[in-house]
């Protein structure tokens, strides 16, 4: 079964991330990525990059689902933490 | 009509769109029924719904209008916006509201 910490470095692999938080049970994981690369797009493209990055590994079932919880620039997650 | 013409008409012509499992009042999915109560939460109660478990071709069609895998999908004037997860979101952020505020009661 595929750790949190697996579907963390997936990710981090394929998308540059200057914060990157993963968890899950193994079937369902939850990920918020902050990444540079989402710069002036819809949060719609944002979400298209991150499970790009995964694509094969969501087709085969390797994770069953992701689910994105925030997929921020660097700008907006500083904003946010205050 | 084709099912890509019939989707197209059915987004342009009505300015908010929720292609969903089940209705509004019943949905068939938590990710259907997450993505009605955070449009409801934006003040908006009449919106077109689409059931896509009563048409085979409009459940795959819909996936292929907006090169999106999943179901629930959200459409404000003729665009999509996204799944439940963005709504999500966008709900947290704020421009959810923004977004459906001249639809909102």
């Amino acid at each position: 079964m595929v750790t949190a910490e697996q579907v963390k470095q997936y990710i981090a692999a394929g998308l540059d991330c200057t914060h990157l938080d993963v968890e899950g049970d193994g079937h369902h994981f939850y990920a918020t990525v902050v990444s540079d690369a989402f710069s002036g797009k819809r949060l719609v493209d944002r979400h298209r990059l991150i499970k790009e990055v995964i694509k094969a590994r969501l087709l085969n079932n390797e994770i069953h689902a992701l689910s994105i919880v925030k997929a921020q620039t660097p700008d907006e997650w500083r904003q946010q933490q205050g | 009509m084709d099912t890509q013409q019939l989707i197209k008409q059915t987004v342009t012509e009505n300015p908010v769109v929720l292609y969903m499992k089940g209705s509004a009042q019943f949905p068939q999915c938590g990710f259907s029924s997450r993505a009605v109560q955070l449009i409801k939460a934006c003040g908006v109660n009449k919106f077109v719904t689409v059931d896509v478990l009563a048409d085979p071709l409009v459940r795959q069609g819909i996936k292929d209008y907006a090169n999106w895998p999943t179901i629930p999908q959200l459409y404000v004037k003729g665009e999509f916006i996204g799944g439940s997860d963005i709504l999500a979101e966008m709900y947290q952020n704020g421009e959810l509201q923004t977004l459906l505020q001249e639809f909102a009661v």
